[in-house]
């Protein structure tokens, strides 16, 4: 009995208790405990609550985590203090940090509002979209504060498992179950990759702490580089799937077209957002001194992505099916500034991904509420005339589409602006000419929804007499939509806010923690 | 800010810099008018227009009062900070060619939205065109004044935007809508290629600030690229071959907006860039010369054919429009500073001329209610005030003295001439387009006013006509009156056109325009075009004979539309075959990439481990036999329970290879995941087909096949590899010294589980209650809300989700599958 005691006594001085720096992950928590507070509390109450009470709470916990970003911000920033590492190097809070806490936390709320409605009249009406929805959000923040392999497989795994139950929501639409599974099977696929990646890159470096990583490739020549090589390829496999670059874009157009329309809108704004951000912490801060491996393949990938994206794009005739494709092709675009591998580039990626995020919302608000009872009325035929019947929703749409089209004066303009820039800046003129001749082919998928809404005299009236359902803006989207438009007009009338913002928030690669 | 002049400027006039609000406050003006003309045309009607003059009105005065200063080579700037962080700044500098630019956009902007007041019968809709009109207006200025590179990319696409939406204002009309997109794609699409070159511009140059580039102007490949894209933009607006389909199709527009973007908007916006760019880049970059100037030749003979097969006058003045642009683009493109100079005075002499045109066949078009030249007749004593006014300006156009066009092509073709041997092809494009233009601008007066010949030799009968208001047609004779002073007195625009030219190329100082310049082989050359000109329009029936025996040359319209269809044709087909939605081919897709890029990587890796062996022992052959075999049969199974009993059969065979190898504990839990793993299978293939559903075709089999055995190659080499790859010792070593002295136990695995990793272990038995808690449940609550529901299936029926459903119920399973 004694000895064991000894050994426990002894032992009790071996474990080293992490230090947790709780004020660190307060965005993290907020979205954590919002989501759980979210489950107990609807499982507790019997009685129905008020309608949008979900909504509002999801929309209160996200603006918990920005508050409590925004008072990291000013840490991380304030030079005395500055960027540090939590819970023993695995985590960095930094400006990168704390500008995916709030992408991811807007995206969240916007993206929530828009369910409002849509889960009432899809008679889904309930907290799991939320709290899952919340949860998926954290895991994406994991990703973006990453210091480590592990945890971005941790903070993908969060995102996804969340993602995969969101896509299969809607009950009475097989393609949403087909989606989910479609989603379940090729995101398994790419997790395992990504965690081969992790594995190949521990065995070359010897950690899978991204500071370690990068101490260690800078002090030390590798003999053969067969094993990291194969390691960076593994794990850009395993991003590339949740970014949808080309070829690992397969399921999007499924998912994205199957999902219901508001998880639609959050995959492609904080989903894709946070995998960008693992990405770039991996590739630009650790893997920096290898770019001349990984900049190659990221080159092929942005290439392919671009052109996939943006050719077959134009021949869809279902509208989210379309955006799907073209969020392919803005995924491109950013992953032209992250082949650019320098400040400027990240910069553009950052504010590629926050300018998008808005239009991106927005544009699957209105799909949301144009595809009306069923999500199923999403042909281009069914946006006939809507600027006749829903000028203002006709004109929201517009200003999202001219925007994604990168038109000046909108968000977008500033954003592939910026991008190409950073493209020319580091050289490499083909990615940027390529962009461009891509943007140019997806500007016309753009303007032709635009022609439909506006330019159908003809033939809406025969539409209006068959007695079509009337598109209604509920309270709740017609907020999110009102800050989606505003957002997309005031990055592109005054980027310099968001450019400054996505400027002092190019990640740092902390020394490796003591 | 010093120095932010064009640089050689400053050797020849050190002048002070002028800076001005003014410059914003216009341009905010229109677009407070844009903003407000909707509201107003409610209360005002067509009168709205007027008021909306104010913002082009107010332009030319300023400009009036700024003249005298810009053309003595003293700019006048204006500098607002935008976005610092991406060297974007709201600069705005109003030199002497900005100042014939604003002369165009806004001192022909007055007469046509007078014009357009007359023009429109009260309609609901009148406010909207107003301010479109404006906004128009007020985004070429910002195009012509703006000194930043992305501004004036920013107002560029604001033009293209503006003139979509006037173009297709009649939106009830399926051909206004076809034109408007084209005219928006085209337009557009030069735009972003622009921007591209703007940006590698600004790049290579390390400044946006226009005048700065243009002062010195980088070099290099990136330039060569940068230029190119330019004039991608810079062509499609100003409707060069092969990009000039959409400008004849623009006319779909109602009749003012057709006058204003055919004359001094619009199309004018790329000549203005190449004559910007051409002084500086024509010497840096060695294609740039022969290829504008070509491309501006080529684009004044097909627009002048063009325009002879027409029978809509509209479209005739539209045609011409284009073959008038490619003389444009040839003489500024060129570079050379006589022909610079020249080409200032042809832009003011166009601008005169077609605004009046257009003018005119909007008030014939109202009057008669055709615009065909073969039913109108007669309109020449109907309405004589129009025709002598159209007359007047086609003479400009033909370049007949004693009008601004003829001094203006007098000027250009001497400046051709000066140039010697290397001009010489050029000049013979340029005299073969003037005799087209003679031929078509007769084309024009005879089709729209002259008495024509009826079916037995009378003359046709005079078309009705309803008179025309005197207001409406104020406007043209303004513009005609200018014409015709500017042509007879040259010296009157002489400073405007000089300083335009020097601020553009300051070699061009001294260069004068004249009426009569002696007898010269310039005057021979207009002699001789205007002669085969008449010649031509004389013989145009036997012309028309010969343009349709012909091969007939595809027509920018058409590889418009072939364009496009091929596009969507090529989409469709890569559609089809990559986006199939089949699950195994997405899987398919993401396995290959999965060979070909880890897989190279790895090929360059360390290699395979010397010490391989092939086996231990021979019984392990005989298990690998038979695991290799079971998974074969798995695969080949066409029976869903065979497969699932092979692929158990794969796993126990594994298992067996873990007792071979000497480790029991790990075999059972292999036997126990394989059993579960069975059971469950089970459990769902009783609600799946017995069979497989046949798989399509041999070739897909084959593909699977193939990409299967890759990937089980791969994977078996990736382990091979990365466990020979290890240079620390295990830390298994540690674990089998340790497990006895430390954990107090023989067997290493249990000492693992439940010593070293005992805080691991914990925690995963706690997750594993608390999920098994959770769906426990889950069960009993979603089993209380189905009762109602499952009492009416078979309950080995897979319940179908109906309303009775609840959805909390049904969702909360699917996430339950997910924990456990």
């Amino acid at each position: 009995m004694t000895s064991t005691a000894a050994v426990l006594a002894q032992q009790g001085d071996l474990l080293v208790k992490p230090e947790v720096e709780w004020v660190a992950i307060t965005p993290l928590l907020v979205l954590v405990g919002g989501s759980l507070l979210l489950l107990t509390l609807s499982a507790l109450t019997t009685r129905r609550p008020r309608r949008g009470t979900y909504a509002l709470f999801t929309v209160l916990t996200c603006a918990g985590a920005i508050i409590a970003s925004v008072a990291l911000w000013d840490r991380v920033q304030d030079p005395a203090r500055g960027e540090f590492t939590a819970l023993v190097g695995a985590l960095t809070i930094d400006g990168f940090t704390v500008f995916f806490s709030v992408l991811i936390a807007l995206s969240i709320a916007l993206a929530a509002l828009v369910a409002d409605d849509y889960l009432r009249r899809e008679d889904l009406e309930g907290p799991e979209l939320y709290a899952l929805m919340l949860l998926s959000g954290a895991g994406g923040i994991v990703m973006a504060m990453a210091n480590d392999l592990i945890v971005v497989f941790l903070g993908l795994e969060i995102l996804s498992i969340a993602l995969y139950v969101m896509a299969g929501m809607h009950l009475r639409r097989v393609e949403s179950q087909e989606s989910a599974i479609k989603y379940f099977v090729l995101g398994a696929f790419s997790s395992a990759f990504l965690l081969y990646g992790i594995a190949l890159v521990y065995g070359a470096t010897g950690s899978t702490n991204l500071s370690e990583i990068a101490a260690f490739l800078s002090q030390n020549v590798l003999e053969s580089e067969g094993l990291l090589l194969a390691g960076f390829a593994l794990l850009l496999v395993g991003l590339g799937f949740k970014v949808a670059a080309v070829p690992f874009h397969v399921w999007t157009p499924d998912v994205y077209q199957g999902a219901p329309s508001p998880v639609t809108a959050f995959m492609a704004s904080a989903s894709k957002a946070a995998a960008f951000a693992a990405l770039l912490r991996v590739f630009f801060s650790a893997f920096s001194n290898h770019a001349s491996d990984w900049r190659p393949i990221i080159w092929v990938l942005a290439v392919l992505t671009m052109v996939v994206g943006a050719v077959l794009a134009v021949v869809q005739r279902d509208v989210k099916r379309m955006l799907a494709y073209s969020s392919i092709n803005h995924a491109g675009f950013s992953l032209v500034a992250v082949h650019a591998n320098t400040e400027r580039g990240v910069a553009g990626a950052l504010f590629y991904l926050l300018a998008y995020a808005f239009m991106v919302l927005g544009s699957f608000a209105v799909v949301t509420l144009v595809g009306r009872r069923g999500d199923a009325a999403h042909d281009v035929d069914d946006y006939r005339g809507l600027a006749r019947e829903r000028p203002v929703l006709a004109l929201a749409f517009t200003v999202f589409l001219l925007s994604q089209a990168g038109v000046p004066l909108t968000a977008g303009f500033f954003a592939k602006f910026y991008v190409i820039g950073a493209a020319a800046e580091a050289e490499s003129y083909a990615l940027a000419v390529i962009a461009m001749v891509t943007a140019v082919i997806s500007a016309f998928l753009y303007l032709r929804i635009i022609v439909t809404m506006y330019f159908a005299g003809d033939e809406a009236e025969g539409d209006a007499a068959t007695g079509r359902h009337r598109v209604a803006i509920p309270f709740g989207a017609g907020v999110s939509l009102a800050a989606a438009v505003a957002f997309t007009l005031l990055i592109g009338i005054l980027p310099g806010l968001v450019a400054d913002f996505a400027r002092d928030a190019v990640p740092v690669l902390l020394s490796a923690a003591p | 800010m010093p120095g932010r002049l064009v640089g050689d400027l400053v050797l020849t006039a050190p002048a002070p810099l002028r800076r001005s609000a003014a410059l914003l406050a216009l341009l905010g003006l229109h677009a407070v008018l844009a903003g407000a003309a909707p509201v107003l045309g409610r209360r005002l009607g067509p009168r709205v227009l007027l008021v909306c003059a104010l913002a082009p009105a107010a332009t030319v005065a300023w400009a009036l009062a700024r003249a005298g200063g810009v053309l003595d080579g003293r700019p006048v700037t204006e500098v607002r900070p935008w976005v610092g962080e991406l060297g974007v700044e709201l600069a705005f500098r109003l030199d002497g060619f900005s100042l014939l630019m604003v002369a165009l956009v806004s001192g022909i902007g007055v007469p046509v939205f007078v014009y357009a007041w007359r023009y429109f019968a009260p309609r609901p809709d009148i406010g909207r065109f107003a301010g479109l009109l404006t906004a128009f207006a007020g985004a070429m200025l910002g195009v012509v004044l703006t000194d930043n590179l992305l501004v004036l990319y920013v107002c560029w696409e604001l033009t293209s935007i503006t003139s979509y939406l006037l173009i297709g204002f009649d939106d009830t009309k399926a051909p206004a809508r076809a034109a408007a997109l084209q005219a928006l794609l085209i337009t557009g699409a030069g735009g972003l290629a622009m921007l591209a070159g703007f940006v590698l511009l600004g790049q290579a140059a390390g400044t946006y600030t226009f005048s700065e580039i243009l002062a010195d102007p980088p070099t290099g490949t990136t330039v060569g690229i940068a230029a190119a894209l330019v004039l991608a933009g810079a062509f499609t607006k100003s409707a060069q071959v092969p990009f000039h389909s959409w400008l004849p199709g623009a006319m779909a527009a109602p009749t003012p907006v057709s006058a204003y973007l055919h004359s001094a908007t619009m199309v004018k916006a790329g000549v203005y860039l190449i004559a910007r760019f051409a002084p500086a880049l024509a010497p840096v970059v060695g294609w740039w010369r022969p290829v504008v100037v070509s491309v501006g030749v080529v684009t004044m003979l097909v627009g002048g054919l063009a325009a002879l097969r027409q029978h809509d006058v509209k479209l005739l003045l539209a045609h011409g429009t284009v073959s008038q642009l490619g003389f444009l683009v040839a003489l500024f493109g060129a570079g050379w500073e006589e022909a610079t100079f020249a080409a200032a005075a042809l832009l003011l002499a166009h601008g005169l001329f077609k605004a009046t045109l257009f003018m005119t066949v909007g008030i014939v078009d109202h009057a008669a209610h055709t615009r065909d030249l073969r039913q109108l007749s007669g309109l020449h004593a109907t309405l004589r005030p129009v025709a002598v006014v159209a007359v007047i300006a086609t003479a400009s156009m033909a370049g007949l003295p004693p009008f601004l066009g003829f001094v203006a092509k007098e000027a250009g073709l001497e400046a051709l001439l000066h140039e010697g041997s290397s001009a010489t092809l050029v000049l013979v494009g340029i005299v073969a387009g003037s005799a087209l233009t003679v031929a078509y601008g007769a084309r024009y007066v005879w089709g729209a006013f002259a008495t024509k010949p009826g079916r037995a030799g009378a003359p046709m009968a005079a078309t009705p006509v309803e008179p025309p208001g005197a207001a409406i047609l104020a406007p043209a004779v303004v513009l005609t009156v200018a014409t015709v002073l500017l042509g007879a007195v040259p010296a009157l625009a002489d400073p405007l056109v000089e300083g335009a030219a020097t601020s553009l190329d300051p070699r061009v100082e001294g260069v004068h325009l004249a009426l009569w310049h002696g007898i010269t082989v310039a005057l021979g050359l207009s002699v001789l075009a205007v002669t085969v000109g008449v010649a031509l329009f004389v013989g145009r029936d036997r012309m028309a004979r010969l343009q349709a025996a012909l091969p007939r040359t595809s027509s920018g319209t058409e590889v418009y539309q072939a364009t496009l269809t091929a596009t969507l044709r090529l989409a469709d087909r890569v559609t089809s075959v990559v986006q199939s939605g089949s699950l195994p081919r997405y899987l398919q897709v993401a396995l290959v990439t999965l060979l070909v890029l880890p897989g190279t990587a790895l090929l360059s890796g360390p290699g395979l481990p010397d010490d391989l062996a092939i086996a231990e022992s021979p019984l392990q052959v005989v298990v690998a036999a038979l695991v290799v075999g079971a998974a074969l049969a798995a695969a080949r199974s066409r029976r869903r329970f065979a497969a699932v009993l092979c692929l158990g059969g794969v796993g126990y065979g594994v298992a067996v290879l873990f007792v071979i190898q000497g480790a029991p504990d790990l075999a059972l839990t292999q036997l126990l995941v394989e059993t579960l793993a069975v059971v469950i299978f089970v459990l769902v293939l009783r609600h799946l087909p017995e069979r497989f559903s046949e798989t399509s075709r041999r070739l897909s089999r084959l593909s699977r096949a193939a990409v299967s055995a890759g990937v089980g190659t791969f994977v078996a080499a990736f382990a091979l590899i990365a466990g020979a790859a290890r240079q620390e010792p295990a830390v298994s070593g540690e674990h089998l010294a340790r497990a006895l002295p430390d954990g107090g136990g023989r067997n290493v695995v249990n000492v693992i589980l439940v010593d070293f990793r005992g805080l691991d272990t914990m925690g995963e038995i706690t997750v594993l209650a608390v999920a098994a808690l959770g769906i426990a449940s889950l069960v009993l609550s979603g089993r209380s809300e189905r009762t109602a529901g499952l009492a009416a299936h078979d309950p080995d029926e897979p319940a179908p989700a109906t309303e009775a459903d609840g959805p909390v119920g049904a969702v909360s399973s699917a996430g339950g599958d997910r924990l456990g």
